[in-house]
């Protein structure tokens, strides 16, 4: 405003009103670009998913209005259904493990550490590869030569598995393989979290007499309460749309045991063509997903 | 004296360790051996022999070279894209006032909520609709903005002085020469941060590019991977040989730029 005031008295009224509509106009015009993507490419396909979720839909003849036949076809299906109880297993099985050891490993690298970013890389590496060259690899571990029953079961007397081709084990396999490549993630993530806590309340619990065990339940895990909430949404979010893995590694197989909710969605529009019953899918996933996040948030907050 | 706690605790760290880089290794390891000597019990660490050309004869068992090129290119121009719209959306948000600022901020916010799996039907609908199925523009464009870099951006920028800007008006500087020659230069780390972000997640996207790719000449690394890995009697040396061959630009980023690298994706952890 420094320029308006330099200016004469006479036409300041005016001036100042033109500068800042001129202000505004480029503030819009620096939005703009961003905003047409969101538009085109966030907006018109949230409103079209609900929208397609109400007419039957092939993607080639023009959609037919069916009311709520697609949601009433979707949740008689059985396959949802298992598809659904695949996703949750996925997720819990999957995150529960990774976010306790991952605050356990972050635990132990804000101590007195030697080496402590070389710890942090390593753990960091599987993070940065790519999903599927992960999957590549692990599926040759899950041979019934290949690592894991070779290395680790044999020696141990568990025998062999045939991990991909039973449907008790391959969805643990890609379970164990998920946790391998997310937990340097969720380490960085408590590790900065756990660094923001201020040392002085660990020094006057010290003076207060308080053991480590009492110190981490009344300080360090009340003031991580956040970090954890916002470690879990984000697994949470990420889990249910957990898709390269059940893609590459299993198809989806042995008998559905893998198939996860993206991967019934993706079939189901693009396999066989239901555009409007995978829309009500993802209507479902998508209002489903807001009220976990929303119930988070509430049981985050009462606890304060 | 180590405490007996502290020794535990490097244990620990160590048997971490050991689980983090044993997949690594195996996948080394396999790259160089003939195909009879992957299956051994025990498991042949050290190849009898280095068969180097499992590089080479996995990299041709598809056009690879093509693949690697359509990941470099397509990365790298998401990633400028992005750099261009969200440090122009970030800037607008932060240090401009007009009508409907805040429903812009908050719809952009609102969309980091939504699962990408719920849009792929309709996404895949309007870019057909553009006409850019099984083309470039129809990999990099619909990636082009990211919500997450928007917010990260306009964080960094709220802390740039309103006095700042204002001296580079009564300097005489025109908007766009203002947001060039001073925003930009003072976000150099937060476009770092997020350049390094978008890269490495585009490197590793799949459900798009499998969506809207057609022909074999668009394909992406990714994509020529899991077709490698699906094709009858895997040859896993070249598999794992052309694995490694198509993680080494993000490992190899990441190894230099560790710092930064972890900064970004803790960055994505602030935002809660």
């Amino acid at each position: 405003m420094q320029t308006v005031a330099a200016r004469p008295q006479a036409p300041r009224r005016r001036l100042r009103f033109t500068w800042a509509k001129k202000q505004a106009l480029w503030g819009f015009v620096f939005a703009l670009p961003a905003l047409i993507l969101f538009a085109l490419f966030s907006f018109i396909p949230i409103a079209r998913t609900f929208y397609f979720s109400f007419f039957r839909y092939d993607m080639l003849t023009p959609a037919t209005y069916v009311g709520l036949h697609n949601f009433q076809s979707v949740l008689s299906d059985p396959t949802f259904g298992q598809s659904v109880v695949t996703t949750v297993i996925y997720v819990l099985g999957t995150y529960v493990p990774t976010l306790a050891v991952a605050l356990l490993f972050a635990l132990a690298l804000n101590m007195k550490i030697k080496a402590r970013a070389f710890f942090r890389t390593v753990y960091f590496v599987p993070v940065v590869m790519s999903m599927v060259v992960v999957t590549v690899i692990w599926r040759l571990m899950f041979q019934h030569y290949g690592l894991i029953n070779v290395t680790v079961l044999n020696p141990l007397h568990i025998g062999t598995i045939d991990w991909l081709n039973s449907e008790t084990y391959a969805p643990i396999g890609l379970i164990l393989m998920s946790i391998w490549k997310e937990l340097g993630f969720y380490i960085i993530i408590f590790l900065a979290g756990l660094q923001n806590i201020p040392s002085e309340y660990y020094e006057a619990a010290k003076v207060d007499g308080a053991k480590n065990l009492a110190a981490f339940r009344h300080i360090t895990l009340p003031l991580l309460q956040p970090t954890i909430l916002f470690a879990s949404i984000m697994a949470m979010i990420n889990g249910a749309q957990i898709f390269i893995p059940q893609y590459v590694m299993t198809s989806g197989g042995p008998v559905n045991a893998t198939n996860v909710l993206a991967l019934n969605i993706y079939q189901t529009a693009f396999v066989y063509l239901l555009a409007g019953k995978a829309a009500a899918m993802s209507v479902l996933l998508f209002v489903f997903l807001g009220i976990i996040s929303a119930l988070q948030f509430r049981f985050y907050r009462s606890s304060q | 004296m180590p405490s007996a706690g502290m020794i535990l605790v490097h244990v620990l760290l160590l048997a971490g360790v050991v689980v983090m880089i044993t997949p690594f290794v195996y996948m080394i390891s396999t790259s160089f051996k003939t195909m009879n000597d992957v299956f051994t019990v025990p498991v042949q660490w050290i190849p009898r022999t280095l068969e180097w050309h499992n590089f080479v004869d996995g990299w041709q068992a598809q056009p690879f070279g093509r693949y690697f090129f359509n990941s470099v290119f397509v990365a790298t121009a998401v990633t400028m894209l992005n750099l261009i719209t969200c440090s122009l959306a970030a800037y607008s948000f932060a240090k401009f006032r007009y009508v409907f600022r805040g429903l812009f901020f908050s719809l952009v916010l609102m969309t980091l909520m939504v699962p990408y799996v719920a849009l792929i039907v309709p996404l895949f609908l309007v870019v057909r609709d553009l006409g850019w199925v099984n083309s470039y523009v129809g990999l990099i464009v619909p990636a082009g903005t990211s919500a997450f870099g928007i917010f990260l951006l306009r964080q960094h920028m709220l802390s740039i002085p309103d006095e700042l800007l204002a001296s580079a008006r009564i300097d005489g500087a025109s908007e766009p020469r203002i947001y060039w020659q001073v925003i930009l230069p003072l976000s150099r780390n937060a476009l770092s941060a997020l350049a390094i972000f978008i890269f490495t997640w585009n490197w590793d996207s799949f459900l798009w590019p499998l969506l809207v790719v057609q022909s074999e000449s668009l394909r992406t690394l990714p994509l020529g991977i899991a077709s490698f890995n699906s094709s009858y009697s895997t040859n896993y040396p070249e598999l794992m040989a052309v694995a490694l061959l198509a993680m080494l630009p993000v490992l190899t980023l990441f190894l230099l730029m560790q710092r930064n690298f972890i900064e970004a994706m803790t960055l994505s952890g602030v935002k809660g």
